[in-house]
Parts: structure tokens; sequence; C-alpha cells
């Protein structure tokens, strides 16, 4: 598997700023200084705003360039504010409102089945958000994703804290960590793979917001050996204090020939493909894809 | 070693040498090619990680074991022979 290397953005500082500004003044008063620490970004950091164009360009392909640059503008606010409500709700200041769409279909599949169900999520809305609705579902929750390591964004969002309900496994571990995954869902417990990045996995074609991009095909051919269902995970700030997280789209994929068993996944990587096209027709800033998942990279992988 | 636990384990590594062909699509390759002690993932014959998930499904569904008892065996899933003598030594209705 490839290895891909990010920069990290944020220190212990600013986030000591923003955390400040929170308790002071509350989520409006926080919100306020994104405005002027993201026009920082869209000026001075144009890695960020090339990784934000490759979306930006296919999801708004009217707008001009400076209406683009607003959009990449917008997008980081929203990524922004998804950070604070995080710590907003880490820390114990308050909670949101969720609604959960889907909740009854969900509990049936986990009360049909001993197995457990691959959550197929992506970079969008708020995550620490979603735990918080799936903790009335009464299982644990494995997150396939490497260990945060910058020390500032983990020690402020308290990722890996220990929650006995919300553990991870690191795609570094011994084959990806599927032995965790295979055992986690024969125990009933619940598996949430990011569907929209490859991280250097083998990828399948599909046709996303008029061109065609690449999606890692893996959670559906673990869910078709393990005969588990994947049901998509998003979520989304609809208002100041109020998230939804939706948990309704619901896939069973099996593979009639082990031959053709990557085709045949190609079918569900494109119907969740669909899913987050309509998410990004509903929430345009609040897909937050900073790479361009179109790029030839991503095709390499394919092969 | 007692020639009843050489034939079981014989047995086991030619089954395990069939399921894999089949059960992962080895393509141009026939179960009397696979050497015993053949490194199966990345060097060798070239598994990934997604051929392990097919590796549980038949050590669980073909030699009944579980799935939890192989966290932190890495060692297991070195070759045919490391894949055989587990099996072996944890059989519950080998078929």
């Amino acid at each position: 598997m490839k290895q891909v290397t990010e920069r990290k953005r944020g220190n212990r500082l600013g986030f000591w700023f923003f955390r400040t500004s929170l308790k002071w003044t509350g989520l409006s008063g926080a919100y306020g200084l994104l405005y002027f620490v993201c026009l920082y970004y869209l000026i001075f950091d144009r890695t960020a705003v090339s990784a934000s164009m490759a979306y930006i360009q296919r999801r708004f392909r009217a707008f001009n360039g400076i209406r683009k640059y607003l959009a990449v503008y917008r997008l980081f606010i929203s990524q922004g504010k998804s950070l604070i409500d995080r710590y907003y709700v880490v820390s114990g200041l308050g909670q949101f409102d969720i609604e959960l769409r889907g909740y009854d279909r969900i509990k049936g599949l986990l009360r049909d089945s001993k197995k457990g169900i691959i959550l197929l999520t992506a970079h969008v809305g708020n995550w620490q958000v979603t735990m918080t609705a799936l903790e009335k579902l009464g299982k644990t929750v494995y997150l396939l994703m490497s260990p945060e390591e910058n020390a500032a964004v983990k020690n402020s969002l308290n990722i890996d804290s220990g929650n006995e309900k919300v553990k991870i496994i690191s795609p570094d571990n011994f084959l990806g960590g599927i032995i965790e995954i295979m055992k986690a869902i024969d125990e009933g417990s619940l598996v949430s793979i990011m569907g929209d990045r490859s991280y250097g996995h083998s990828t399948s074609e599909v046709a996303l917001l008029g061109d065609r991009a690449y999606f890692p095909h893996s959670a559906f051919s673990i869910a078709a050996a393990a005969r588990c269902p994947v049901v998509v995970l998003l979520s989304a700030k609809v208002s100041t204090r109020k998230y939804v997280v939706d948990v309704s789209h619901v896939m069973e994929p099996r593979y009639r020939s082990r031959a053709k068993k990557k085709e045949e996944m190609e079918g569900f990587v494109q119907a969740y493909a669909r899913v987050l096209e309509d998410y990004s027709a509903e929430y345009p800033y609040q897909w937050f894809m900073f790479h361009d998942i179109w790029g030839p990279e991503n095709k390499a992988a394919a092969n | 070693m007692p020639s009843n636990e050489a034939q079981d384990l014989a047995r086991i590594k030619k089954t395990l040498k069939e399921l894999l062909v089949a059960d992962l699509s080895l393509e141009d390759i026939k179960p009397e090619e696979i050497r015993d002690d053949e490194v199966l993932f990345g060097e060798g014959l070239g598994l990934d990680s997604l051929d392990a998930v097919e590796i549980v499904v038949i050590l669980q569904r073909k030699f009944g074991l579980e799935v939890k008892d192989l966290e932190n065996r890495k060692d297991v899933f070195y070759s045919i022979d490391t894949l055989a003598k587990y099996i072996y030594e944890n059989k519950k209705n080998i078929s």
C-alpha cells in the first residue's frame, strides 16, 4: 500500500486561541474568528487552495475564477466550524441537537444478524457528532484510521482518547488491519471506513460530478466476504446547533463470481458515489474533499 | 512426527492451495505450483490485504476457526506451511 504523507495544519497556540474564544464568547464568537483565519489560508496556503479546487471546480462548474475562490473560502470556514463544533462536544461545553435518519433500519439490521456492520463514511460533516449519535445503538464502533500524529490536533479534539465505545484500528497494522476488522464484524460491532479516498488502496472508477473519479472498493469487498451490510454514514450541520446524521442508505454487497469480484463491486462503489453526489448537491460546503480524487495518481491504483 | 500428523498436514496444505487458487481467483497458477514455504503476502505469491479477507473466511468457513484467535498472529499468515500448522493445531471441523 502506498504511503500518503500530507502537511499537518494547526498548532497549540492556534487551538488555545480558539478554545479560549469558545469559552468566553460561545460558538458564534469562535466562528467569527474563522473568517480571518480562513482568509489567511486562502491567501497564503496555496497547497490547501489547490487541493480544494479539484472538488470546487467540478461542483461549481458555472462559477468564474473569483467565485471559485470564494467557494474555497466557504469550504475552509465550514471545515473550521466543524472542528470548533467537535471541540465544543468533546470538551463538554455543550451538545448539538441531532436528527438521526435511518436509525430503525440500522437497529433492525443489528437485531436480525449476529454480524456487525461496515459504516462507509466520507470526509463530510462532523464525525465526533456522528459518534455521539451512534452511541444509542449500544455497540462498539471501530474507526479505521491512522493514529493522529499532530499532537495539537490530538489533544484539542480528544482523538485516541481511549473511549470504550469508540476504538481505532490502524491501517498500518498487519494486512491493513483486516484481521481486526473481520474480528469486529464477527463480534457484531460497527466498523467505520472512509470511502472517498483511496490512500493507496485498489480503486474502482466511478462517475462523479461529471468526471471519472476513483474510490476504493475495499469496504464492499470486506462486506461481501464477511456477509455483512454496508451502511453509508453521513452527517451535516443544518443550523448553528443542529446536525443531521444519515444512516438510511444500506447496501448488501455480494458477488456471484469470485473471478469477477472487483467488477461486481463496482456497482456498489458507483451507488456510494451517487449518494455522495446527492450529498454535495444538498450540502456543497460540507464535503471536505481536499484531494484530487479525479487525478491520474488514483487511476494508477485502479489497475 | 507421527505419520498420521504428517498425512493430516499434507491434506490440509493440498486443500489450502486449492482453496486459495479458487477463492482468490489466482490466475495462471495451479495449486501444485504453490510452494509450502512460499511467502504469501508482498513478495512471493504477492497477495494483498483484500486477499487476506478471503483467507480469513476460508479459515472460518472451511476449517471452523475463530477469527478472534487470529488477532496478533502475523506468523500464521506467512506461508502455506504456517497456515497448515495453525489449522492442524486448532482444527475443529476439518472436512
